[in-house]
């Protein structure tokens, strides 16, 4: 891990972006910004930009309406980025699984890095989270992994 | 010292402090708002992660515009420790602020456009200041180079206090801190989409990071020159002003740019003007 | 030099009249033979006559190294004072004949009223031959060069803008009205070069209402309502203005005794403590503010934007206004310290402010350009007020500069108009997708007003240094400078606001007398800041030193240009281009990718695009407007106080003259 991969790794800019939840989850990934989390300390900074941002917060369940959004801001993400799916809409569509307009969780619109599971996970949850996406973000700008770009794309469109 | 070592120790140097500087900012305001805050290196990383992304732009202008807004703030900051034309030196950084400016207009997008737009009005509301402050300094040495300042043997505070404030808001106004903050703000957790930098990323915003460190310590500078007989008061002054501005910017919210433009033009440039007066009439200028 | 010291044995009372009355013959020619290739080679061949006149002029100075007065080439039988008088009252029995055609009586009332001033001058005194009528010294062949070459560039240019004009306008090539419009640019440059030449002030009378007929003329050319209506209110403000030249020729002649510029200039001990006498130059002064469009007479050069561009260019860059300033500076070593003229200087100060906050607030771009022409000339004439070496040196460089970039920025908006027909800055949204060559000599032109490492900008740098010791001046100059960046950052933001979907725009064909103008005028732009150092040392300085030595001695000494001798602009130059140059080509190809605009994920698809859907699934493009800031820069919200303080800094000018030092 030469200096780019460090400062990567102490650097990871966030896009939060709210698919269709409950707000819970989203209130949780607000507490990461709180005195008493304090996601600052690890250089993480809550970005409403795509284009600055490497990994992407996804809470709730994707719908036909904002499918299409999450693709565009994640395409709009510039290489190397890490998707972080949080709590169970993200993960399968979490209780609103069956709605006429759901597609379910994240995964078959964007490819997921990162699962954290709960309904709402804890704050602690989504910061480990997220440090995992760095790593898996590093791996791949480092070529251990291959961008998972292509397999699962469409899959419920 | 030979002015080929000291521009390259210039250029070595500024950005190393700027960079410490803006990472104190980071933690003071972390601290302010009883967070633990991020490292001092923080500004660092940052710049580095962003040097290592994919390259993505909107149009070829954009790349152009934070080149030359980076060269004009090294340029600047150059000409300032060679001791050159202060006057030159506010022009070379207005030309790096336009080309700032003209790279948010450069692309279609509602977000850089407005912040542009915003842009434009702070730039109205400093460069007047800035202006006046280096034509105070012309008044006591009959000089604008850098070199005649500090070929003066008693501290420009003296005649120019007033010019203490206003460089202060001043440095508040370039760094987008609030309430000054209209066109985009210093620190992300103040606003999401960041205005004028909206569709900068990767190496062009890490250029215009770059170019914001060394901006921080010429901007300083200015403020250093108030002491210049002993550094230690001058640098002592820098850091005063410079902690006054992250003070501001914690215990205030952005203001509008009617505000911002009406503030600078009536109490920034009236103070500003009333201690020029009082140079003119302490000093008997010669017609 | 040896084998150039011919130029040195030029006749120049010959040249003088080459330059002067070669354009008028020409046009003639045009005028009567009518036929496209004719004319399109006598204007192309009148340019470079005067082109090649102004470089013999300017080789007979740098041989001579002197100033010169002369007369105009002995005729047996004729005496030119007598012609030059004929003429002047032929053209005000032409001027009293166009108020009754046009049942306009005030202007033939300003006839009658300069023919009475100008014939109790005449009569009343015979000062006249004691001097020659002709005089060259540098400024003069700054002038020269600046009327001839730019001009004739612009009357080139004219050549297709006027052939498309009329086609779009839908008028036949049989009933075409170009003839005449080729016979009137032409005359008018044979005029300015005959004012800028003339010492004896009755002569540059004679021409200074030759320029205000012919800009007359060329300003109703279209013969609208409207540009019936502008065209009046330029003639008759013009004329008022002459008949305050007229009238403070009267007062001068009986104050000092003499009608020779250079009379005057040198009798200033007198002058300065005469308050006749500086009430005279003083409605000189006033007569040359309302001919460089200062306020409160500013009005007239708004309503020529009306005229085809050609003229515009003409009237902003190269002639007519810059006769208003010329005589200005070359009258301010006469009254050199005195309260009149600082009174000047936060006059002009006032007008550069004061139009630039106007500018800010306008959508047409033909406006916003006379705004800042307006804004620049009240600059040169500060300067002219601060009336110091430094400060003159500096006007001087802003009539070189802002000519050249004026001209430049006129042209420019002239292809751009028949590109899009519009002349609304916000029609040019998006023009470097549209038209990237003439938006990049456009942004050239507007980069070039104001920002380092330009020469406009360098003569700012001057200005200010000079204004330190006056501060409402300096005040009023910091002011409008940053007024001045606010409108053209503004401007040149529409243009760049580049159209996502196209990657590489086709640059758009031009025609060939479009192009080569715009092409020598963006390189005289470029060039020229380039080599500003020398221009500095060995032509402006030398030029300040020449007409202001009766004032100041050694002025070269005085001219310390420190912020401008002291930067390495060669290197500024090159760092600045290196800047430029290596992001064009690194983010560019394969490397970098090409992406839409941020539109919060909404936008109808990935690829580059401005259209996004809204919460109803309909696709909207994005709308960008530019920010005119009406309400508050508005020109009816500062119409009247501006015109308050503008009259009143006249008045109080004037009664400056009574003021001793």
């Amino acid at each position: 891990m030469g200096i780019l991969g460090k400062a990567r790794a102490k650097s990871p800019w966030i896009l939060h972006f709210d698919a269709g939840a409950c707000n819970g989850c989203d209130i949780e990934v607000i507490a990461c910004l709180t005195p008493v989390y304090d996601v600052e300390r690890f250089g993480m900074m809550n970005i409403g930009n795509p284009k600055h941002a490497d990994i992407l917060l996804v809470t709730g369940t994707c719908n036909l309406r904002n499918a299409r959004v999450l693709k565009n801001l994640y395409a709009q993400m510039p290489e190397p980025k890490a998707v972080v799916a949080i709590g169970a809409c993200a993960l399968s569509g979490g209780v609103f699984h069956e709605c006429y307009n759901v597609l379910g969780g994240v995964e078959g619109i964007i490819p997921v890095d990162v699962w954290v599971p709960g309904c709402a996970p804890k704050p602690e949850a989504i910061i480990e989270g997220a440090v995992m996406a760095v790593q898996r973000m590093q791996e791949r700008a480092s070529g251990k992994v291959q961008p998972s770009e292509d397999e699962s794309e469409d899959e419920h469109a | 010292m030979n002015p080929i070592a000291l521009g390259a120790l210039t250029l070595v140097i500024a950005p190393i402090l700027g960079g410490l500087l803006m990472g104190l900012d980071r933690r003071i305001t972390a601290r302010l708002q009883n967070r633990l805050g991020p490292p001092i290196l923080q500004p660092f990383y940052d710049v580095g992660k962003l040097m290592g992304k994919q390259p993505v732009a909107c149009n070829s202008f954009q790349g152009v515009a934070a080149s030359l807004y980076l060269m004009t703030s090294v340029l600047a900051l150059l000409m300032f420790v060679l001791g050159q034309d202060l006057l030159v030196l506010l022009f070379v950084l207005a030309l790096g602020a336009v080309m700032l400016i003209l790279g948010g207009f450069s692309v279609k997008s509602p977000y850089s456009q407005l912040g542009s737009q915003r842009e434009v009005l702070q730039m109205l509301a400093y460069e007047p200041l800035l202006v006046l402050m280096v034509v105070g300094v012309y008044l006591q040495t009959g000089s604008f180079s850098a070199n005649s300042v500090l070929a003066l043997d008693r501290p420009l505070l003296l005649t120019m206090p007033i010019f203490l404030v206003t460089q202060t808001l001043v440095i508040g106004i370039k760094l987008h801190k609030s309430p000054f903050d209209v066109s985009a703000s210093h620190h992300a957790h103040q606003e999401l989409v960041r205005g004028i930098y909206t569709e900068f990323s990767g190496l062009q915003l890490a250029l215009i990071e770059l170019a914001h460190f060394y901006e921080l310590v010429l901007l300083l500078g200015f403020v250093w020159f108030l002491w210049h007989t002993n550094w230690l008061v001058g640098a002592a002054l820098a850091l005063a002003a410079y902690f006054s501005t992250i003070l501001m910017d914690n215990v205030t919210a952005r203001m509008t740019w009617r505000w911002l433009v009406s503030f600078m033009w009536t109490w920034g440039i009236g103070l500003a003007v009333a201690n020029l007066a009082a140079i003119y009439f302490m000093l008997r200028v010669p017609r | 030099m040896g084998e150039l010291a011919w130029l040195g044995r030029l006749n120049v009372g010959g040249l003088a009249g080459v330059l002067i009355l070669a354009p008028v013959l020409t046009g003639l020619v045009v005028f009567l033979v009518r036929t496209k290739w004719s004319r399109k080679g006598i204007v192309t061949g009148t340019g470079w006559i005067l082109s090649l006149g102004a470089l013999a002029l300017f080789g007979f100075g740098a041989v001579r190294r002197d100033t010169v007065s002369f007369m105009p080439p002995q005729i047996p039988g004729i005496s030119w004072d007598a012609v030059v008088t004929g003429l002047d009252l032929l053209l005000i029995v032409g001027f009293v004949a166009i108020g009754f055609l046009l049942r306009r009586p005030i202007v033939a009332a300003l006839a009658v009223l300069q023919a009475g001033l100008v014939l109790w001058v005449e009569l009343s005194h015979s000062v006249r031959l004691e001097h020659p009528p002709l005089y060259v010294d540098w400024l003069a062949i700054i002038m020269v060069m600046i009327v001839s070459v730019i001009g004739s560039i612009v009357a080139v240019y004219g050549l297709p803008y006027m052939k498309e004009h009329e086609k779009h306008l839908g008028i036949p090539d049989t009933a075409s009205k170009r003839p005449r419009f080729f016979l009137t640019i032409l005359i008018f440059l044979g005029a300015m070069n005959g004012l800028v030449l003339s010492d004896n002030l009755l002569w540059l009378f004679f021409f200074w209402e030759v320029t205000t007929l012919c800009s007359f003329l060329l300003i109703r050319h279209d013969e609208t309502a409207d540009a019936e209506a502008n065209a009046f209110r330029a003639l008759w403000i013009n004329m008022a203005g002459g008949v305050l030249f007229a009238g403070g020729l009267v007062v001068l002649s009986h104050a000092v005794g003499a009608v020779s510029i250079q009379r005057i200039v040198e009798s200033r001990a007198s002058v300065v403590t005469n308050p006749i006498a500086l009430v005279g130059l003083g409605l000189l002064c006033v007569a040359g503010f309302t001919k460089a469009a200062q306020m409160p007479f500013h009005s007239w050069l708004l309503g020529a934007m009306v005229a085809p561009t050609p003229v515009s260019a003409l009237l902003h860059s190269s002639t007519m206004v810059k006769a208003g300033v010329y005589l200005i500076a070359r009258l301010a070593p006469a009254f050199h310290d005195t309260a009149m003229s600082d009174m000047i200087a936060v006059a002009g100060g006032f007008t550069f402010a004061a139009a630039a906050l106007l500018a800010i607030g306008q959508t047409n771009a033909k406006k916003v350009l006379a705004y800042s022409t307006i804004s620049n000339l009240g600059l040169i004439i500060a300067c002219a007020g601060l009336n110091s070496p430094l400060s003159m040196a500096a006007a001087v460089m802003l009539i070189i500069f802002h000519a050249i970039s004026k001209a430049l920025l006129f042209m420019a908006a002239g292809v751009v108009e028949h590109g899009i027909w519009s002349r609304d800055i916000e029609d040019m949204q998006g023009l470097v997708s549209r038209m990237p060559l003439t938006t990049l000599t456009m942004v050239i032109g507007i980069l070039s007003m104001l920002l380092p490492p330009f020469g406009v900008l360098i003569a700012k740098l001057a200005a200010i240094e000079a204004s330190v010791r006056m501060p409402a001046a300096l005040l009023l100059l910091v002011v409008g400078s940053t007024l001045t960046v606010m409108f053209w950052t503004k401007w040149t933001g529409r243009l760049l606001t580049a159209d996502p979907s196209v990657v590489f725009p086709r640059i758009e064909h031009l025609h060939s007398m479009y192009f080569v103008p715009l092409l020598m005028l963006t390189i005289g732009a470029l060039g020229f800041s380039l080599m500003v150092v020398p221009l500095l040392t060995q032509l402006i300085v030398p030029a300040v030193a020449q007409y202001y030595r009766s004032v100041q001695s050694d002025v070269t000494t005085l001219v310390q240009f420190d912020n401008v001798l002291g930067v390495p602009w060669a290197l500024v130059f090159g760092v600045l281009a290196l800047a430029v140059l290596w992001p064009l080509l690194y983010f560019r190809g394969p490397r970098t990718q090409r992406t839409g605009v941020y539109l919060c994920g909404e936008q109808v698809e990935t690829a580059a695009t401005t259209t996004f859907r809204t919460a109803a699934e309909t696709a909207v493009p994005v709308t960008i407007r530019g920010h005119y800031f009406e309400r508050a820069v508005g020109e009816t919200v500062h119409a009247r106080w501006m015109m308050t303080v503008s009259i009143a800094a006249l008045v109080l000018m004037l009664g400056a003259a009574f003021l001793q030092r």
